[in-house]
């Protein structure tokens, strides 16, 4: 750890004291930009582009063939048209809800399932394998699973809820404007908890054991050594891995597009279903653009977030 | 104030059990929340059409039948070679994905992890701010990129995007493991005359192969299971990839549960064994890599 820390600290003292250090800086390691070249590049080219496209097509009307000649200037009209409407406040509750039910459910399922796994018994490593299965399949391949379950006629979640007298008929789990959010949210946990699981997991392994045995000694309870202990160890984790999920959740298309398509009247687009039928489905290149755009800024605020926790936990790893 | 003590050693070793007990009921409840839907899709996979289609459902299939695994594997009907055409493609795609991510992300993570280059801090993140962004943003232009390049309608199109978006976790998981990898092994090489090339490829990239093969694992996981660039980039039949060959075809047969449920499990069984067989290595990285203090 401190070979690590030595080369890391001596070249920024070098930049300080020279002025003129940078560029000859770069010079010198010009080698090791080859190593990020790739990667840099790949980045670029699908990242840098098409972004700086997305800004451009916002300002403009462009025809439904996304012929890019004929597209005629129209300032912040798309973005006027956006805020305007009924639908983007419908949709952005819907993502609001969404992003936040899944991402605080998913990770206290995980933090929990983690927390009992640590525990060594008969069957745990199978168990573990079985719970980790939903985050590996495809998302395509779970979204008909779970349509399947809650189909209106002969799923099998109605078939049980009427088996055990708690409805008279097949509950219409998907396509009522006030369940099919809560149904959908089910799916995405179903598939996101895992993740969450894994990453506390791992955060488990790295609380000192004695700290907790000493805890013991001294008599504290198990909800005294969690609290005291275990909690605080795995705050820089639990940050990431929260941030990691909200990203996923804002973002995620494929649950709501395969299941529903948005629907029943808009109840489960949020949006990014939203701005994939505007460009896809209407053909409204320039009103998409600008969402991608407003969605582009609320990320950017995210991910300052992102960065600045990743970059505590890497500051905090140099120092030790 | 021993009085207390005494008294708090009991009252504490009966709570332990109840947190044992409340963490065995909850391991119960979040096992069937993973399996029954597993269960349910294997159950109505081998269930004939009619037989799934009831009021109550057959809970147990009464007369159990491979018929739509035979359907979707016999290369003779149309049906069968549509399937094993997506999952060639979706096959072939992945496995050029996690190759090329293998090859770009591991000197990446090697030059983050030990060298100090001035923007390496900036290019680090910026790497990772790529995970930020929804491809629903990237769709529109880089269809238009895909158009100009001539690769819309072909498999390079989508190992191109695969790679980008496998790239920074991989990055980011391959750099904690070099992090790792004590440097006094590579000056030692160096002092017997290797070059700094040479001891990262023959020192330190084999230390790392648990690494890559998480980093691999992911690669493939993420591009094996992509939807979105696959629907928008490809509409020529042949060259559709599983998740949007099975949605297209199951939106045209719409009542065909067991089919569907085969073909779901088909498409999950790859991925689901190569994460249980390799899962160790994936999680040691995370636990080496991504969260260590």
């Amino acid at each position: 750890m401190t070979a690590l820390t030595g080369p890391a600290v001596a070249p920024r003292k070098t930049t300080r004291t020279r002025e003129p250090g940078t560029l000859q800086q770069m010079w010198t390691s010009r080698a090791d930009y080859l190593y990020v070249l790739p990667a840099i590049v790949v980045m670029l080219v699908v990242i840098a582009y098409p972004i700086y496209y997305t800004i451009e097509l916002s300002f403009f009307k462009t025809p439904p063939g996304l012929q890019l000649r004929d597209k005629i200037f129209v300032g912040t009209d798309n973005y006027t048209a956006i805020l305007t409407s009924d639908v983007f406040w419908r949709v952005t509750l819907n993502t609001a809800i969404w992003t936040f039910a899944s991402t605080l459910i998913a990770f206290v399922l995980g933090y929990g399932a983690a927390l009992a796994l640590h525990r060594d018994f008969a069957g745990r490593a199978v168990l573990r394998a079985i719970l980790i299965i939903p985050w590996v399949i495809s998302a395509v391949a779970a979204s008909y699973i779970w349509k399947w379950m809650y189909h209106s006629d002969f799923g099998v979640i109605g078939a049980v809820l009427v088996q055990l007298g708690l409805t008279d008929r097949q509950p219409n789990f998907i396509d009522n404007v006030h369940t099919v959010l809560p149904s959908l949210i089910v799916v995405n946990i179903w598939r996101e908890f895992p993740f969450a699981m894994i990453m506390v997991m791992a955060g488990l392994q790295t609380v000192p054991e004695q700290l907790l045995r000493a805890a013991k000694v001294d008599g504290a309870s198990a909800w005294q050594r969690f609290w005291h202990v275990t909690f605080p160890h795995l705050r820089g984790v639990s940050t990431v891995t929260i941030l990691l999920l909200a990203v996923a959740n804002f973002n995620s298309f494929i649950i709501p597009w395969i299941m529903t398509g948005g629907g029943p009247s808009n109840a489960s687009h949020i949006w990014i279903t939203h701005i994939y039928e505007l460009a896809f489905g209407r053909q409204r290149w320039g009103v998409a653009a600008a969402y991608s755009v407003l969605l582009f800024v609320i990320l950017m605020v995210l991910g300052y977030f992102y960065v600045r926790a990743l970059s505590g936990n890497e500051s905090r790893e140099q120092g030790a | 104030m021993t009085a207390t003590t005494e008294t708090t050693v009991p009252r504490s070793r009966r709570r332990i059990d109840g947190w044992r007990w409340a963490g065995r009921i909850f391991l119960v409840l979040m096992l069937l929340y993973t399996a029954v839907p597993m269960v349910w899709m294997l159950l109505t996979s081998i269930k004939s059409g009619f037989a799934a289609m009831q009021f109550p459902p057959q809970w147990w299939p009464t007369q159990p039948t491979l018929a739509s695994y035979q359907k979707l594997l016999d290369p003779q009907n149309s049906v069968g070679q549509d399937f094993l055409r997506f999952f060639w493609n979706s096959l072939f795609v992945s496995f050029c994905t996690t190759i090329l991510a293998v090859v770009v992300a591991v000197p990446a993570a090697y030059a983050f992890s030990r060298f100090r280059f001035p923007g390496r801090k900036f290019l680090f993140f910026s790497v990772l701010l790529r995970n930020m962004f929804p491809a629903v943003i990237f769709l529109v232009p880089l269809f238009i990129l895909m158009r100009v390049l001539g690769l819309v309608n072909t498999h390079g199109s989508l190992i191109l995007t695969y790679l980008t978006f496998g790239l920074p976790l991989a990055i980011w998981l391959l750099k904690g493991f070099y992090d790792n990898i004590p440097i006094q092994l590579e000056q030692a090489a160096r002092i017997d005359g290797a070059t700094r090339f040479q001891a990262f490829l023959l020192i330190v990239t084999p230390l790392s192969v648990p690494g890559i093969i998480a980093t691999a694992i992911y690669s493939f996981i993420g591009a094996w299971n992509e939807y979105i660039y696959a629907a928008t980039f490809i509409t020529k039949n042949d060259q559709l990839t599983l998740p949007v060959g099975i949605q297209r075809f199951f939106s045209e047969n719409t009542t065909d549960f067991p089919g569907l449920m085969a073909a779901s499990f088909m498409m999950s069984v790859p991925v689901v064994v190569l994460f249980l067989v390799l899962q160790k290595y994936f999680v040691r990285a995370l636990t080496e890599g991504a969260v260590k203090h």
